[in-house]
């Protein structure tokens, strides 16, 4: 994030494209909620009636995977009307003519064929936006789980940038993480072209100081990244160490993955919980959870904060920083570490923008934002203050590319997968909990009440959901939410994972898979037995209830 | 840390007031509450929070403004220039004796609820000296014992119906799932035909129990783990493991439980103001803990026997299998067909070791984070 979560409240104008945020985020959602209250225009963008379009000023309600369409339509309609801020376009950025010409062919007019959305409202929404002085975006996975991601996020930044919306509080762009460290665990350098603290694997001087500071010889060539190495399990990745994520839940096309981690030959995992990949795992160390360790998380807006330990960790469980370093040494190396605490002061000591951080001061002040450079430094509220990061801000031009997998004869539906309030990723702590099994006990597919009746599917039915990828049961939800020819499924659920049907082709630039647009049918299995599937959801078949 | 405060916003004009004798400056749209706060004075409040509009209910809050026929709640009322406000003199501490001594015949301490949260009201009385010996009002108020959900519990007796809960609910999470039942002292907290909170748009953030200032709304889950008060348990500040807000919370652990090893019985939220989430959590942070004590915990290392099963094995076994392994991956194949995954729900030391780990010891770059984005 450019910004911090406090400013929000403070916002005049919120742009939410492509983020479930009372479910995803919650607390945000409690803060855009007081920015309402407060008078601020809420503009949501979503192809799902998702709780927020509940107090939003106006939904844009697009075809999924239409962003790119809708955000140039808005650039159009900013330069034709002249909305943008031409001094900060001169003084700070670069690249607007291109962007200005790029955009010429994508009127208003046109985005409504394409994304079903009003032109007026498309219309009004960038008026809205780049005449509102504090206006903020706020985007999610909604918006880079797409083959197209980075142009959505490019997109976005043309909005920004173009309108100078940017260094000072309550505007900016901001990406909500869906997990808790995301941003720390960039940080650190988990990574495979960056060391810790953003710099490159590829820079010399950067290899040259690592190799110093870790005494040792440092590869220059750029790693794999998540996605190449998931396609390259059991190909040219023969052997591989994986910490507290379950990835045959989590990601795409689990059927070519389970393959792959077949023909591997070997696999350590360090866990809290055996999961669907420790069926593949030859090593397995029972791992301590968060209340069981210290350390520090980094949230969305880049504050450093401690997790300390409140109880001792069940059975032989450890800390994983611990099973790290007797690993390392078991491997040859001569680590010591006494402390997550000497962890963090080894970070930040080739780190320069962290340097200031040192557990002893989180103690004592709370959380920090970084950059924070040196230990008197107050830490980093908003980015970009009064200037662009790196020099100028660069406008790039973007053009639209339908998803890779569109809708056709054998898979009329277009399938979006996201999460839910009450679980969280795959759910191994979460469906533990009763009260949140409770309230959402199974997975099921929502399915627009005209979709449904043309396949004779009731409330509650038990439907198949299939993709070129794969099948799964669940039951069906009737509800005008999602849009007409559109299906959307929670991805949480061991029974029914949705990554056996989602699609591992990605962007180009980072590999993201596409989780939130792939082709699928929907067919009646069974009638329901008569049960309610979720009582009390605000989610009704005439659509969201806005008590 | 501090978050930004509302009213730097709405206004830079600066205006001057009198608190206790004392000139004091302010901002546009304080209230009298606020400034006194600011400037270090202690009014008692029960139906005030920073996060919800003034109701001016409870009228603990009571404070004397010169020309000012009535004393009037500070928590509604707004500073305005030249004012000159009393906090403490003879006239208020009459009334708020006589006002406490109203709520103690309502809310007797010997029926007050033992659900373990700390009840204000309570140590008002006390702190006030209020008279006890008006007599006990026996009122009917209605609670939901039908209500099963796992994680809510009402004790109607203890209600003094300020409506912070309902005013949390709707103002705040803005799901309006309780409300305000029957009059006078029977006023009681209800749901739309007395619906349990599962079946109701409740949200289960647990925000109506943070707010409530006498433990009528209380967690159910340190009842069930049979958990000491929450005054005898000890908070350790964390910052919360599920999305990406980091909000900070307490986690309120018995020390005794679990053989000694401690147990997470509750969790609750710093107070409004002072971390980012402001007072507030969601359903996962504040519930969703069960699982640190889910005996599907893995307790031991594992390893892969000859005839493919996982069987348990010691530590030091299983680091050298784990060590074995993976260097002889690298032995045959070249360091790059090793790869590392390190997790965003790990910590920031652990994310750097893994990385670490992949570059200096085995030379390769091939390591990335699940959930990269
Ligand atoms: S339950 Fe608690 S917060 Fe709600 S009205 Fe009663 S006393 Fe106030
Ligand atoms: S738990 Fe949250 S949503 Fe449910 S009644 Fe209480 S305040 Fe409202
Ligand atoms: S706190 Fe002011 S009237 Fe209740």
């Amino acid at each position: 994030m450019t910004n911090s979560i406090g400013e929000i409240r403070h916002a005049d104008c919120l742009f939410v494209i492509g983020s479930n945020t009372s479910e995803a985020h919650p607390i945000i959602a409690m803060e855009m909620k007081r920015a309402v209250k407060r008078g601020a225009t809420l503009i949501v963008a979503d192809p799902r009636s998702v709780w927020m379009t509940t107090i939003a000023d106006r939904h844009l309600k697009l075809n999924p995977g239409t962003d790119v369409w809708l955000l140039n339509a808005m650039a159009n309609v900013i330069v034709t009307e002249e909305l943008y801020d031409a001094t900060f376009v001169a003084e700070h950025t670069e690249g607007f003519e291109a962007v200005a010409a790029a955009v010429q062919s994508y009127t208003p007019e046109e985005a409504e064929e394409v994304c079903g959305v009003p032109a007026e409202d498309i219309r009004w929404a960038a008026r809205t936006y780049a005449t509102t002085r504090y206006a903020g975006i706020y985007y999610t996975l909604g918006i880079t789980e797409h083959s197209h991601g980075t142009d959505n996020v490019y997109g976005l930044a043309n909005l920004v940038l173009m309108t100078g919306h940017l260094g000072r509080r309550s505007s900016g762009m901001n990406p909500l993480r869906g997990q808790n460290n995301v941003q720390g665990a960039n940080d650190a350098g988990a990574s495979p072209v960056f060391y810790p603290g953003y710099q490159r694997v590829a820079d010399p001087e950067a290899r040259a100081k690592y190799e110093k500071a870790w005494g040792c010889e440092l590869s220059p060539d750029e790693g794999m990244n998540l996605n190449v190495m998931m396609k390259q399990a059991g190909k040219s990745l023969k052997g591989m160490f994986i910490m507290g994520e379950d990835i045959v839940l989590s990601e795409p096309n689990v059927t070519m993955l389970e393959e792959g981690l077949n023909a591997m030959e070997f696999l350590v995992i360090q866990e809290i919980f055996l999961n669907e990949t420790a069926r593949f795992a030859d090593v397995i160390f029972p791992a301590a959870a968060f209340a069981e360790k210290d350390g520090t998380f980094t949230n969305s807006e880049r504050r450093v904060q401690l997790v300390r330990k409140a109880v001792e960790p069940p059975g032989q469980a450890r800390a994983d920083w611990e099973i790290l370093v007797d690993l390392a040494n078991a491997c040859g190396a001569d680590w010591r570490f006494d402390s997550a605490a000497e962890v963090y002061d080894e970070f930040v000591r080739d780190a320069p923008k962290f340097s200031g951080i040192s557990h002893q001061r989180l103690d004592r002040d709370g959380g920090l934002q970084w950059p924070c450079p040196t230990e008197d430094h107050p830490g980093t509220m908003f980015l970009h203050e009064g200037r662009v990061l790196r020099g100028r801000g660069r406008l790039t031009p973007i053009a639209y590319r339908p998803s890779l997998e569109l809708a056709d004869e054998t898979y009329p539906l277009v399938l979006s997968t996201g999460r839910t309030l009450y679980h969280y990723n795959a759910a191994t702590q979460t469906r533990r909990e009763p009260g949140l099994a409770v309230k959402q006990p199974e997975a099921w597919i929502e399915i627009h009440p005209r979709d449904a009746r043309r396949r004779g599917i009731s409330a509650g039915d038990w439907v198949a959901v299939s993709t070129r990828r794969g099948r799964v049961e669940v039951r069906a939800m009737l509800s005008r939410q999602v849009r007409k020819g559109c299906i959307w499924m929670p991805f949480h659920f061991a029974e029914a994972r949705a990554n056996l049907l989602t699609n591992d082709a990605g962007d180009p630039v980072t590999q993201t898979a596409e989780f939130k647009v792939c082709a699928a049918q929907v067919e009646k299995l069974r009638a329901h037995d008569g049960a309610e599937l979720f009582p009390g959801s605000f989610y009704r078949e005439d659509g969201p209830s806005t008590a | 840390m501090t978050i930004m405060p509302t009213k730097v916003f709405e206004s830079d004009t600066v205006q001057t007031m009198t608190l206790d004798g004392v000139p004091v400056t302010f901002a546009q749209g304080e209230t009298i509450l606020e400034v006194a706060e600011r400037h270090g004075k202690e009014i008692p409040t029960l139906c005030h929070d920073s996060r919800l509009d003034p109701m001016g209910a409870c009228r603990t809050c009571l404070v004397e403004i010169s020309g000012w026929r009535r004393l009037s709640p500070s928590c509604a009322t707004k500073a305005e220039a030249g004012m000159e406000v009393e906090t403490e003199s003879d006239r208020i501490d009459r009334h708020r004796k006589g006002l406490l001594a109203l709520y103690a015949a309502d809310h007797p301490a010997e029926v007050a609820v033992t659900n373990g949260r700390p009840n204000e009201l309570v140590a008002m009385i006390a702190r006030y000296a209020a008279p006890t010996d008006w007599g006990h009002l026996e009122s009917q108020r209605d609670d939901r014992p039908g209500d099963v959900n796992p994680y809510v519990g009402f004790d109607a007796e203890a209600c003094i119906a300020c409506a912070r809960c309902v005013r949390y609910c709707d103002e705040v999470e803005a799901v309006s799932a309780i409300s305000l039942a029957n009059r006078g002292s029977y006023t009681t907290i209800a749901t739309v035909d007395s619906l349990g909170l599962l079946d109701t748009t409740c949200e289960m953030c647990g925000g109506c129990i943070d707010v409530c200032p006498t433990g009528a709304m209380h967690e159910k889950m340190p009842l069930a783990a049979l958990a000491k008060p929450e005054p005898d348990l000890e908070k350790v500040r964390t910052t919360c493991n599920y999305c990406g807000v980091g909000c900070q919370m307490d986690l309120n652990v018995d020390r005794d439980l679990n053989d000694g090893r401690g147990k997470v019985v509750k969790v609750t939220s710093p107070p409004p103001g002072t971390t980012t989430n402001d007072g507030n959590l969601c359903v996962k942070g504040r519930f969703a803990y069960e699982f640190l004590d889910s005996h599907e915990r893995i307790m031991t290392p594992l390893v892969r026997s000859a005839d493919g099963q996982l069987v348990d094995a010691s530590w030091e076994e299983a680091l050298r299998r784990a060590a074995d392994g993976l260097r002889g991956v690298a032995e045959r194949h070249g360091p790059d067909a090793l790869g590392f995954i390190s997790s965003s729900r790990c910590t920031v030391e652990e994310n750097y070791l893994v990385q670490k780990m992949a570059r200096a010891v085995f030379r390769t770059n091939n390591v990335h984070q699940c959930a990269a984005t």
